[in-house]
């Protein structure tokens, strides 16, 4: 062998070694636990705030360099994390390309009897006397009674049995071993062909672009227009009960439509996907804007509903009255505080509220109107109800295109399914050999030594049961 | 209310502990049965304490799929102990041995004391929009089912470990002896906490000892739970002789740990990561963003995996994989009630 096929064979059984597996395990989990620690794509001085609650100052900016000469701070994305995980993956194709073609060799072979001195070192050993006529016929019913392949042989010995049962099952944990590598091929694939992003879009507004998490614009090629922003509440309380954005897309100004519809409602755990682009209700918050208005139900006397639409301070006619209401104040949550001044809670529109002006001639009253509280809708001017205020709330979205999905998906079902059989599944092999009245069992498997303890017994009470 | 209806189950959790002790020791078959009788009971009272629970979201939710109480700290701690006991008890009636049962009850004993003093709210909170998804309710069952059983393998992991050591001066036979000694200590100590307490709700753990105010008490304290940690490493022989005369034997803890991790292992990664990971997908738009529960989950599963390759691949040998065991469920906890406590993340879920 030449000097450089040795190096060869050295790295070769380098990366097919397990021992690597294991010293990857420790190493990532250690790796992957610092990550978890110190503050991760953090500003410098984040960083040192950080250190500087266990260490001096000076030791601290120390700690910092350190920190970002090994990018511990921006740990999952370093160098070195990710040729840690490029190794284990390579790990595991070269073991795999080591030990399959072996396996898939013995499933071919032809069946051999085991010589004597192998048998004797197995394990699991049952020895028993029965003397009786076809005690291997017997043995191997039994056997293939519970499910198991059986082949006979004539050794020197005497007889001796092989029952084999689920053996194929081995091949499952290279499904499992398959499935991470495409599991990580997934997540290669998302870096570098997809994008993550989110926008803020005001309601009644679009945008046709998302800003990454980098800070750049990202162009969509098409609008999203978010029509409709609402937020649902416990009843008498601020917890979120759902919130819900209705969107609308616009290809070259063309609505799009969806099984004959043009909106797409999206809420939290209900994403909406278009051409790849997938959009995800994450936040939402309070921005006022030029085209705001607040938007009233007025029940004339007759008990029909109309609508009303007013912008903050623009008076509008109510109709069939001589009287003119416009907004002069607006709370998205009134609370009363202990002095019983009124105030904001939250910017979160939990209980939003109007103060209104009506104006007939010179008279002014004033008044204030809450969404919620149903008592204050009547005014000396009939009953107005305050809607809500459109266009003053955006809807946060995270926008995300991620082509490796699919092999991620892939990946997790391969995974399942792999150690599902490679772990409830396992192949199970006994041995016997009969000689005269001498039989004996054998069993070459630790994994789960009681079970298979347990079911000899009975393989072999059964035995025992057909003498009587 | 519900909480009550379980903190029963709880107490009769603790009683069992005694009672498997005193079988252990008298070898009393009644007795045996009296402990396993009381477990089991628990067991269903601890049911009707769920299903009351059920029916109280119910009334809030008004949704089947969204009552299932696992969706804060204090109910998903509760499920655990659950599938402890419900697996412990499988285990009994299949091997037809009552070895660990103290042991289970401890733990489970800790856990309901910990729902008492880590001051986790009790009551029934509406559900915030994140946590309305059937991904989630899949992720966290299953879970902590994988948790019980790994809790299992914990605790045979230990004893395996202590009946097979040949020298009080391994690392292995120091670990687990002093853990022994930590658990049966934190049990106690709850205890205490919890009937001591005026005021159910102020109570602190470990304020009736470590950290009592008054110094004389909180310095005994100290010294008893050093002095339990040596009598569990001076005198853990005791443990093994009473196993011996039980006919326990250290390939049966061994196999059920290995049984334990088995089967946890394949429901962790499918519960815990894959649905964990399309959950995050659908509710945030990434299946993996490096948070510090995934990331600690994914820990547990290195853990676990390093455990079945050293064992069936490496061919390590005996006691040294239960201390994977060992470290694996440390590693759990951690993953569950460490990243809540001590690191920052997404997961408001466990928070308190
Ligand atoms: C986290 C990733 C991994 C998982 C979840 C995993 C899972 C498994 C499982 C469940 C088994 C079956 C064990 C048993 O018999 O009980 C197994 C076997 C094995 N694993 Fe892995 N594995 C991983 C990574 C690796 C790596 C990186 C290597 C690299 C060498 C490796 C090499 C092997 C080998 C050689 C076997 C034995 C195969 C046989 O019996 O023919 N594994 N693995």
């Amino acid at each position: 062998m030449s000097k450089l096929e040795k190096w060869n064979e050295k790295i070769w059984n380098f990366f097919a070694s397990v021992d690597l597996a294991v010293a990857l395990f420790i190493v990532i989990s250690i790796g992957a636990a610092i990550g978890t620690v110190i503050p991760q794509q953090a500003e410098p001085e984040a960083t040192i705030r950080f250190f500087s609650k266990f260490l001096s100052i000076a030791n601290a900016t120390k700690a910092y360099e350190i920190v970002s000469l090994l990018d511990l701070n921006n740990l999952y994305h370093s160098w070195w994390f990710t040729f840690l995980l490029f190794m284990f993956a390579l790990n595991l194709i070269v073991c795999s390309i080591d030990r399959l073609p072996n396996l898939l060799k013995s499933y071919k072979a032809l069946p051999q009897p085991l010589p004597f001195q192998i048998l004797e070192k197995m394990p699991i050993r049952k020895d028993l006397k029965i003397d009786k006529e076809n005690m291997p016929d017997k043995i191997m019913e039994i056997f293939k009674n519970r499910g198991f392949a059986t082949n006979l042989f004539q050794t020197p010995e005497g007889m001796q049995i092989q029952a084999k049962k689920w053996s194929k099952t081995r091949l499952a944990v290279y499904l499992t071993h398959l499935s991470i590598l495409i599991i990580l091929s997934g997540a290669l694939v998302g870096t570098f062909f997809g994008f993550r992003g989110h926008m803020n879009i005001v309601e009644g507004t679009g945008l046709d672009f998302a800003i990454s998490d980098e800070g750049k614009a990202i162009p969509l090629n098409f609008q999203v227009i978010c029509d409709r922003f609402e937020v649902e509440y416990y009843e008498n309380s601020a917890i979120p009960k759902a919130y819900r954005s209705y969107l609308r897309i616009l290809e070259n100004g063309q609505a799009v439509k969806f099984n004959g519809k043009e909106t797409k409602v999206v809420e939290v755990n209900e994403p909406f996907s278009y051409k790849g682009i997938t959009f995800y209700q994450a936040s939402y918050g309070f921005q006022p804007a030029e085209h705001a208005e607040f938007r009233f139900t007025y029940f004339d006397s007759g008990g029909k509903e109309i609508p009303i639409k007013a912008k903050f301070e623009e008076k509008v006619k109510i109709p069939g009255k001589s009287v003119t209401v416009s907004v002069i104040d607006f709370s998205p949550a009134l609370g009363i505080d202990e002095h019983g001044r009124l105030f904001n809670m939250t910017t979160d529109m939990i209980n939003p509220a109007v103060l209104v002006v009506f104006e007939e001639g010179e008279k002014r009253t004033e008044r204030w109107i809450l969404k919620k509280i149903p008592d204050t809708w009547e005014t000396p001017y009939g009953k107005l109800r305050f809607d809500e205020l459109w266009g003053a709330q955006f809807t946060g979205l995270q926008v995300r295109k991620d082509p490796g999905v699919p092999l991620i998906y892939i990946g997790s079902i391969f995974l399942c399914v792999g150690l599902f059989i490679s772990l409830f599944l396992r192949p199970i092999n006994y041995f016997v050999t009969i000689n005269k009245d001498n039989i004996s069992f054998y069993s070459p498997s630790l994994k789960g030594k009681f079970i298979i303890e347990k079911q000899l017994e009975e393989i072999i009470n059964r035995l025992k049961g057909e003498k009587i | 209310m519900s909480y009550q209806i379980i903190a029963i189950a709880g107490l009769l959790y603790i009683l069992a502990m005694p009672l498997y002790i005193v079988y252990m020791l008298t070898k009393n078959n009644k007795l045996g049965y009296l402990a396993t009788g009381i477990l089991a009971s628990g067991a269903l009272i601890h049911v009707y304490g769920f299903i009351r629970r059920f029916m109280e979201m119910y009334a809030i939710n008004h949704s089947f799929m969204r009552s299932i109480p696992i969706t804060n700290l204090y109910e998903s701690l509760v499920f655990f102990v659950l599938c402890l006991i419900v697996g412990y008890l499988f285990i009994e009636w299949k091997y037809k041995k009552k070895s660990f049962g103290v042991f289970v009850s401890i733990i489970a004993g800790i856990i309901i004391g910990l729902t008492e003093l880590l001051g986790v709210s009790k009551e029934v909170q509406p559900l915030v929009p994140a946590l309305k998804s059937n991904w989630l309710l899949a992720h966290v069952t299953l879970s902590f089912i994988a948790y019980a059983a790994f809790a299992i393998s914990f605790i045979t992991g230990l004893l395996h470990i202590i009946m097979s050591s040949e020298s009080k001066k391994s690392f292995k036979y120091i670990l687990s002896t002093t853990l022994l000694g930590l658990m049966v200590f934190i049990f106690i100590s709850m205890i205490i906490d919890i009937i001591t307490a005026g005021n159910p709700k102020s109570v602190k753990i470990f304020h009736s000892t470590l950290g009592n105010p008054s110094v004389p008490i909180s310095i005994i304290s100290w010294i008893s739970m050093i002095a339990l940690i040596l009598i569990s490493w001076k005198w853990s022989e005791i443990i093994i002789k009473i196993f011996k005369g039980l006919k326990i034997d250290s390939n049966f803890l061994e196999d059920i740990t290995y049984k334990g991790i088995a089967f946890g292992f394949p429901i962790f990664t499918i519960g815990g990561l894959v649905f964990g990971a399309i959950w995050a997908d659908q509710a945030w738009g990434r299946y993996w963003g490096w948070d510090p529960k995934e990331t600690w989950s994914l820990i547990t599963w290195f853990v676990y995996a390093f455990y079945l390759h050293a064992k069936f691949i490496r061919g390590w040998q005996g006691s040294k994989t239960s201390v994977i065991a060992v470290i694996g469920f440390i590693v759990t906890i951690f993953t569950y009630l460490g990243v809540n406590l001590f690191l920052s993340g997404l997961h408001s879920y466990g928070s308190m």
